[in-house]
């Protein structure tokens, strides 16, 4: 039972990380929590939808399909967090730090709602991009739709590791991280590299969404609002604005969860009570995570 | 300033003649149907929407009063607190007559009290918990009885569940779930009742949250239970029961594992979120389905030729019987006289669809039918269980 617990937890651990970095990728440049990255999850979602639906000889089945769907709406998330960059932060980056958090929340209002009135009000199914079977190990039965969701999981986190630290970008990007003014100083344009950042950002949020989509076999227009505040608080937890606290604080959120779940009478009804009141003892010893530096006040 | 007195003044006349030339030439007479809309319980509501609608066509087409009927839709969203603000509404419409609604217990029990004090008649055609009638028994009721239903309650279909779990198919040691709502963790409770008077065990009960997408902790947790249970019984909605089924099965948890639960998780959007998975589910209805039922034969038809592109949905036939039961009682009492119709509807003597429908002193119909289905997602059917 262990073993398949752990299972459990690696996979919803995994889905959590994903959309954490998200989160943590744009507070490491702009120190502004983008809200709207809930909806970007949900949309990217729904994006693959309407791939297998409109072509469903392609994307409705076999693996390349799903590498195409997972492509396409990764590209599609990218692209739509960078408009919202473009059109609701950045006009109001110089103004105050409330503002665009303000913002990104109407945002994520507009976009749920457009989707709820324009796509559907209700669940849609999600189809099984490949044929699902379940594999025996040691008493455990793990589904290939979980291997497939850590497969693609551990192999986008690591791109993105590979891309943070060894591409020049990905240089400029932490260069930005570090003082965005200095940066500009040095011949990078903040901007693009800010754009950039809600590109790589948004493009796993849409990954996380389309395995979520398959992970639950159905979506829905407000999809996106609890995973997404989940995997806020893993960034947080884990240290925000750090990489690999993300994907930590990811990952222990999910086991949490599902240890609580597991192991505790009636622990279903307490799972979040749980998860969330070791995040707090967390945050009282730790304030800025457990991977997150000190930072003096950025000046 | 008298000039301009003299303008406003024509402005004000001109506009008070514009709103009588526009005004109803005919007398409207409003059944407000108050069920979910949108959201996940949205199909549902829309269906019964559907059916009262149907009903009411019938008849303004047989011209059985002097006046228009309409049936006008309000959207509760399976939310208890829009529920009581969406009979606000109703209440403070004068040409509302009577409700039929509301879908989910959670908004029937607020929403009934919010129509108490009009007075104005709630015939419910899904609400099953008992506390939704039961509650106006009770000493701080402002009001007087006026909530109704044609469908059999929670206890009913609990109970029926136990025995058929126990006797039919020879289970001993049941795992209980539920979501914590009003009538899932009712529904639930009275299967407990059921089971455990007919010799049964249950083994755990754990509550789960509406919204609420991984259960497969939860579920891993009853595969490797000590005690071994030999099914589920599920009190909840389909949303919730369809994720359980499909993370069951990729647990491994197939036939005869059971899963058992009651009609809010009987509808077709179980196929929608559960897929193949919902293959073999348990799934009692309260009432007989209007397949089946040779005095609903007429309605179904009827359904079919004025919504051809519409999936039925298994409660529209309760709908159609609730507005026809209204209309009949409107007719006793002479004309759209919302507390004459409260009088009228408790003397109710109705053959219809349903076969024939008597309320008992609660407000609740005296026929206690439940039928046991079994999901078929290649026909997405509900076969019945005999």
């Amino acid at each position: 039972m262990l073993i398949q617990q752990l299972i459990n937890g690696l996979t919803l651990g995994a889905i959590y990380s994903l959309i954490a970095l998200g989160y943590t990728l744009v507070y490491g440049i702009l120190t502004m929590i983008n809200f709207a990255h809930s909806e970007v999850l949900m949309l990217g979602s729904f994006m693959a939808l309407g791939l297998a639906v409109a072509l469903p000889s392609i994307f409705g089945g076999g693996p390349i399909g799903l590498v195409g769907m997972f492509v396409l709406s990764m590209a599609g998330a990218g692209i739509i967090n960078v408009v919202i960059e473009r059109f609701a932060y950045r006009p109001l980056r110089h103004i105050s730090r409330l503002a665009p958090l303000i913002s990104a929340i109407g945002v994520s209002i507009i976009l749920q709602n457009g989707v709820f009135i324009w796509v559907s009000t209700q669940s849609l199914r999600f189809p099984e991009p490949v044929a699902i079977d379940q594999v025996n190990v040691m008493g455990a039965t793990i589904s290939t739709l979980q291997i497939i969701i850590l497969a693609a999981a551990l192999l986008l986190m690591a791109i993105l590791h590979f891309f943070v630290e060894h591409t020049k970008l990905g240089k400029a990007m932490r260069a930005c991280s570090d003082d965005i003014q200095t940066a500009g100083l040095m011949g990078i344009n903040p901007d693009y590299i800010i754009a950039l950042t809600f590109f790589v950002g948004g493009a796993l949020g849409g990954a996380a969404g389309v395995l979520y989509g398959m992970n639950y076999g159905s979506i829905k227009y407000n999809l996106g609002f609890l995973p997404g505040a989940k995997a806020f608080t893993a960034a947080v937890l884990g240290g925000i604005g750090n990489i690999r606290g993300a994907v930590l604080g990811g990952f222990i959120l999910g086991f949490l969860e599902v240890l609580a779940s597991g192991y505790i009478p009636n622990g279903a009804q307490w799972r979040d009570v749980i998860a969330f009141s070791v995040l707090i003892i967390v945050l009282l010893v730790r304030p800025s995570g457990i991977l997150g530096e000190k930072l003096a006040e950025k000046v | 300033m008298i000039f301009r007195r003299a303008a406003v003044l024509a402005a004000f006349a001109a506009f008070a003649i514009l709103f009588t030339a526009c005004g109803p030439k005919e007398k409207v007479v409003k059944i407000a149907v108050a069920v979910p809309l949108t959201g996940d319980m949205g199909t549902e509501g829309q269906g019964l929407r559907r059916a009262v609608e149907l009903a009411v066509e019938e008849a303004n087409a047989a011209k059985r009063f002097p006046f228009k009927l309409v049936a006008a839709p309000y959207d509760d969203r399976a939310d208890p607190k829009e529920a009581v603000n969406v009979a606000n509404l109703i209440v403070s419409d004068a040409r509302v007559v009577a409700v039929v609604g509301h879908y989910n217990s959670g908004c029937a029990t607020p929403a009934a009290k919010v129509y108490a004090r009009a007075p104005i008649a709630m015939v419910s055609p899904a609400a099953t918990n008992p506390e939704v009638t039961a509650q106006q028994n009770s000493k701080d009721w402002m009001g007087p009885r006026m909530v109704f239903r044609v469908v059999p309650t929670d206890d009913v279909q609990g109970s029926y569940a136990a025995l058929f779990a126990a006797k039919k198919l020879g289970k001993k040691r049941m795992a209980l779930l539920h979501d914590k709502s009003p009538y899932g963790q009712g529904l639930a409770e009275e299967f407990k009742k059921g089971f455990l008077a007919q010799g049964g065990k249950i083994v755990s009960e754990d509550g789960i949250s509406v919204g609420d997408k991984d259960f497969k902790a939860l579920l891993t947790k009853l595969k490797s239970d000590s005690a071994k249970p030999e099914g589920v019984y599920f009190g909840g909605l389909y949303t919730e029961a369809g994720l359980l089924l499909k993370q069951m099965r990729e647990l491994g948890l197939k036939d005869p594992f059971a899963f058992i639960s009651g009609d809010g998780s009987m509808t077709f959007g179980l196929f929608d979120v559960a897929g193949d998975a919902a293959d073999g589910a348990y799934l009692s209805i309260v009432g007989v389905p209007a397949d089946e039922l040779p005095s609903a034969a007429k309605f179904v038809e009827a359904y079919k030729a004025r919504f051809p592109s519409d999936e039925r949905k298994p409660f529209d036939h309760f709908g159609y019987e609730a507005a026809n039961i209204i209309m009949a009682a409107m007719e006793r009492a002479g004309g759209p006289d919302r507390e004459k119709v409260i009088a009228e509807l408790k003397k109710t003597k109705h053959d219809g669809v349903l076969g024939t429908t008597v309320f008992d002193d609660k407000g609740d119909t005296t026929s206690k039918i439940v039928t046991m289905t079994r999901a078929v997602s290649k026909k997405r059917a509900f076969d019945t269980v005999r």
